[in-house]
This record gives structure tokens, sequence and C-alpha cells, in this order.
């Protein structure tokens, strides 16, 4: 999966997650700036990307992602190459 | 040493910050070192017996994340995750003995009547928030997102003394690279967003919750004495006490940020107008903010996420979205929620109303989360949700936090009980005597309508009614210190200023201009006036 395939599969997953279609994201999106993600929604955005992409992030990795495009780096780099 | 003191306004900081511009324009080593050495100080100044207590636990600490950092650079995973239990499970264990054993052995000695008998613990200042931070040093160097530290390095992260007693709870990440960069030497900007910082605190403090606080704590007082408390009373009590701890807490963080930021430091926000919040999760992610990361960072992520995965993994559904069921609501969000909210009651204090606070603040979560589940089916229309439910949430949540701050703040379980049953009108309605003989015939017909007795007033109804509208209308019409001072990013990442109504969309911030000279001259006065007292920040006793 590329980047941006990456990117419009969290969109999609956050969208479902939250009930809101007006939600984009972009690699510099951070949570603050999505109204109402917010911690609890996180962790489930989280594990819905594990399910959905077949990825396992690190529990102490999780809290450190500074925006989207860092959960999107770390996932490309969990992936099997295609 | 109070923040609000002669001695740390007028002494012990202009004394710290000389030396420290003083020896920056030398060395930037010596310059740091100062700031360790002034921080001893400043901590044993309290209690010399603190020093003594919290200091082996540092260089275990170190020790610990060096340990850790040798083995990452080894690459030897799964030994380093032992000492990172093993450090986590010291530090755990070192604030439980110094916080928790007597209230353990009480706990104990209720259930069982054995009995048991424990020396009295001094209670190290400021040990809860020390430990939380020395915990998620260690968390960092085990994953590798701090590689490289010195001793000296260690040292000013866990002891700089303008968050040292109270927070904000930093990361070790967000502080050193400040601290290689800081100037070292005397920088007019943040001289002069460091002393506005300061001030406000200051005033929020001396002038605003120490002038509520007598006044809340007859009502707590009188409580538990007389065994009874009305409707009335019972939430001015609540309200004049969440405003009360509001401005403590604000203008302690305050003060923390503005002395830093004297040495060119910036924390994280800390405190962002929780009480305009529309809902209760939206009011943790204002309040206390440092801690709401850590327990979501520590406590709440690695157990959701533990449990969500387990859940996946035998096949049963998760939580996600509109497929939610009542099972995975359950054992997903509310089960974490509620620990979460139990250990922030419980890291707040050793008593059963710390727990009770931090439990009924997980049920107000849940509740949360549960109707935003329920309200996207029920109420589609977004737009007319917002316009309707925004307002009418801030005045919830405001209804729901200051209910539950009864918890927090009576000084016994009995009073609590007496209080929040006066909440409830389980006491009657009690009314001023002025307004009560007014109201001609009205109590009667009330009385005789139901069992709601109505009773003449005894308490000073006028003057906490009076604190309670001033404070009420700074808390809901004002900007808070942080969006004033935004163009200057008052705290890390902070940038976003506050636009007034009839101000034509212009944004009403703080400026170094002769109208905010006069306006901070006045506030540094009134300061004047009200300082010397002794009452010491709420938030320093945990």
């Amino acid at each position: 999966m590329t980047e941006a395939e990456i990117l419009g599969a969290f969109t999609r997953i956050l969208r479902d997650l939250l009930g809101d279609q007006s939600i984009v994201l972009t690699m510099d999106t951070r949570r603050e700036e999505v109204p109402n993600w917010d911690s609890f929604g996180y962790v489930t955005f989280i594990v819905a990307v594990e399910i959905e992409l077949g990825v396992n992030f690190g529990i102490a990795e999780v809290e450190s992602f500074a925006n989207v495009g860092a959960i999107v780096r770390r996932t490309e780099a969990l992936l099997p190459p295609s | 040493m109070l923040f609000n003191s002669y001695e740390f306004l007028f002494a012990f900081l202009p004394v710290a910050l000389a030396g420290f511009f003083l020896l920056g324009s030398v060395s930037r080593v010596w310059a740091i070192r100062w700031i360790i050495v002034a921080s001893l100080i400043f901590y044993a100044l309290w209690r010399p017996l603190n020093v003594l207590i919290i200091g082996p636990s540092i260089f275990i600490n170190y020790a610990l994340a060096r340990s850790l950092q040798h083995l990452g650079q080894e690459g030897k995973v799964r030994s380093s995750r032992v000492v990172l239990m093993l450090g986590i499970a010291f530090n755990v264990a070192f604030l439980g003995y110094f916080k928790y054993a007597n209230f353990l052995a009480g706990a104990v000695n209720d259930a069982f009547g054995v009995g048991l008998v424990l020396e009295r613990i001094i209670l190290p200042l400021g040990i809860s928030f020390i430990t939380f931070q020395k915990i998620a040093f260690l968390i960092d160097v085990q994953a590798r997102r701090v590689t490289t530290f010195t001793v000296q390095d260690y040292c000013l992260f866990v002891l700089f003394f303008p968050q040292l007693i109270a927070g904000p709870i930093v990361h070790y990440r967000e502080m050193m690279p400040q601290f290689r960069l800081a100037p070292c030497k005397p920088d007019p900007e943040h001289l002069a967003v460091g002393l506005t910082l300061i001030l406000f605190g200051l005033f929020k403090k001396v002038v605003l919750a120490d002038g509520i606080a007598p006044l809340v704590s007859g009502i707590y007082d009188g409580a538990g004495a007389a065994g009874a408390v009305s409707l009335l009373p019972a939430w001015m009590a609540a309200i004049g006490f969440t405003l009360q701890i509001y401005f403590d807490f604000s203008g302690y963080t305050d003060m923390a940020l503005g002395t830093a930021r004297c040495m060119g430091i910036r924390f994280p926000p800390n405190f962002n107008s929780p009480l305009k919040a529309s809902n209760i999760i939206d009011f943790w992610m204002r309040w206390h903010m440092t801690l709401t990361r850590f327990l979501t960072a520590y406590v709440y992520n690695p157990l959701a996420l533990s449990l969500t995965r387990r859940r996946m993994a035998s096949g049963r559904p998760g939580f996600v979205g509109r497929s939610a069921t009542m099972g995975a609501f359950l054992s997903l969000l509310v089960f974490p929620t509620l620990v979460t909210m139990v250990v922030s009651g419980v890291w707040h204090g050793a008593d059963y109303l710390f727990i009770a606070w931090g439990f009924v603040h997980g049920v107000y979560l849940t509740v949360n989360h549960g109707w935003r589940l329920v309200v996207r089916r029920l109420w589609p229309d977004r737009g007319l949700y917002d316009r309707i439910m925004r307002p009418a949430g801030v005045v919830l949540t405001f209804v729901c936090v200051a209910a539950a701050m009864v918890l927090f703040r009576s000084p016994t379980v009995q009073s609590a009980v007496v209080l929040l049953k006066g909440l409830f009108g389980g006491f009657g309605v009690a009314l001023p005597a002025p307004l009560y003989d007014r109201l001609g015939r009205l109590p009667e017909w009330v009385q005789s309508a139901g069992p709601t007795e109505v009773l003449g007033a005894y308490y000073e109804f006028k003057p906490l009614f009076l604190w309670i509208v001033g404070l009420g209308a700074i808390v809901f019409a004002c900007p808070n210190t942080l969006q004033l001072l935004a163009p200057y990013e008052p705290a890390l990442g902070f940038r976003t200023g506050w636009r007034a109504p009839g101000l034509g969309g212009r944004e009403l911030v703080w400026r170094p201009t002769l109208i905010w000279v006069i306006v901070m001259s006045i506030v540094a006065f009134v300061v004047a006036l009200h300082l010397g007292g002794k009452s010491e920040f709420l938030y320093w006793q945990f």
C-alpha cells in the first residue's frame, strides 16, 4: 500500500468510527484538530487500523505518534512489502 | 516555600534567575548546574528530609535508565522489558509506601478489625508528580524515544523547581531540547511573558481563590458538625469550591509556566478553561491536561488496547463505530475508563473520597461516550444538535463537575454524605432570611404541598453568592491567560487566541503596550495588597 492508500483507509475508518463524513485527514492532521477524536476514540481507531490492515503497533509507540503522518509511516513500515 | 510567599517572590526567584543568567553568560553547563542546586534548595526548604528520601530514588531510576539504554543498544528487547517492569514496580512501590501504606493499614483494620499499627510515614512533597515523571522517562528510554542523556540532564528533568511540586507532568523529550537551546541570558520577551503569567497566576490565587475559600470552608465545616445542610447552601458549597479550586490550580499553573518561561522554557499546556467544556470528555482534555495525558498513555491505552486485541482474537465483535455491541462497550470502554479514573482518584490521595470522586468521573465519562453512540442515531441533524446541546452541555458538565467536587473537598466521609444528601434536597430548602421574608405565604404553601421543608437561613448567603457570580463571570466570559498571551506561545504549541464578541473579529491579546502596562500594574497592586497569606495551593498536597 502507498502512503496515499493508507491515508485513504485511515480517513474511511475514522469517518465510520466518529460518524462524521466530513472528516478529511492529511499527513499533518493532529488528533486535537478533529472534532470528537478524543483519547478514547484514538485507541479504538488504532485497533481498527490493526484489524483492517493486519498490523500490530507496540503499546508504547501508540502514545508517541505526533500526527496522522507518523501513524501512516509506521503502518507502511509494518506492512509486508507488496 | 510557597509560590505566593514573600520568600519565593522576592528572594528565591530573583536569586535563582540572577544566578542562572550570570553563570549562563559564562557557561551553559554551570547555569544548568545552578538551577539543579537551586531546585534542591527549593525542595529542601520545605523539609530537608525530603531530599534524603527522593535523592536515592532518583539515582536508582537513573541506573535503571542506563541499563535500559544499554539493553536497547544491544537489541535485548526481552531483557529491557523485564528491567522496565522492575523499574515501574519500584516506583509504584516507592509511591505506595509513602503515600498509601497508612491508608491500606486503615482499610484492613476497617475491614477485618485486626488493629494494624504503622508509624506515621512522612509524605515527601510532590511525590506523586515526581514518580509519574520518572516512570514516563523509563518507558521513553525503553521505547528508545530517549537515546542519550546524562546524570545532569536527568537531575534537571526530575528536579526543575517550577514544576517540582505540582507539575505540569512533563516528558523528557519535550523539555531537554529546550534546555539545550535556552539562551541562559535575560531575554526581554521571555521575561515579560513569564512575569505576566506569574502576576496573573498570583492574582488568581491570592485574590480570587483565597477570597472565596473561607466562605466555602464555612459550609463544609458546618455540614460535618451540624449533620445537615439544606439545598441552597449545599449547591453553593459545591459550586463555590469548584470555582475556588479552578482559580487555585489555574493560578498555580500560570505561575509554574511563568517561572519556567523567565528562563526561556515552555511547559506543555495544563489548564485551558475546563469549565467552558461542553461535555465531560472535553472537560478532561482541559483540566490538568498533563495528568490526563499521562493516565491515557500509560493506563488507559495499554488496558484498552490489550482488551480490544484479546476480544478480537477470540472472534467477538470489537468496539468500532456504529456496530458497537453492549458487551464490547462494557468491556472495552466502560471497564478501562473506570479503572483509569479510579487510578486518577487514588493518585490524588489515599482516601475513600478521592477513590469515589475518580469513580464518579469514570461513570460520567462512560455515560458521555454512551450518549455519543446513541445520539448519532437519535439526532442525526448535527448542526441543530450543536446549537442546542452545546450550551446545555456546558451547564450540565458544570453541574456534574461541581457535584463531584463535594467528594474532593469534604473533610470526612460523613460530611460528604451530608452534603450530597443536601444537594438532592434531603435536608429541605433553606432560603436567606431577607428573601424568605418577602415570599409571603409561598413557603407555607410549599410546605403543605409536599415533604419539602422550607427553613430560614443561617449562613452567609450574600457574600458567597456575590463571589460565585463574580468568579462565574470571569470563568465564562473572559479569555484565559494562555489565550491572552497566545502570540507569544505561553505553553508548548499553544497559539490560539480569543476573539471577543464585539471586537469585530479581532483577537484580545496581551501586548507590551502602555495599556497593558497600566492593566498589569493594577493587577500587581491588587496582588501586593493580598500577599503574605500562608494558604497553600490545593494541588501541592498531592
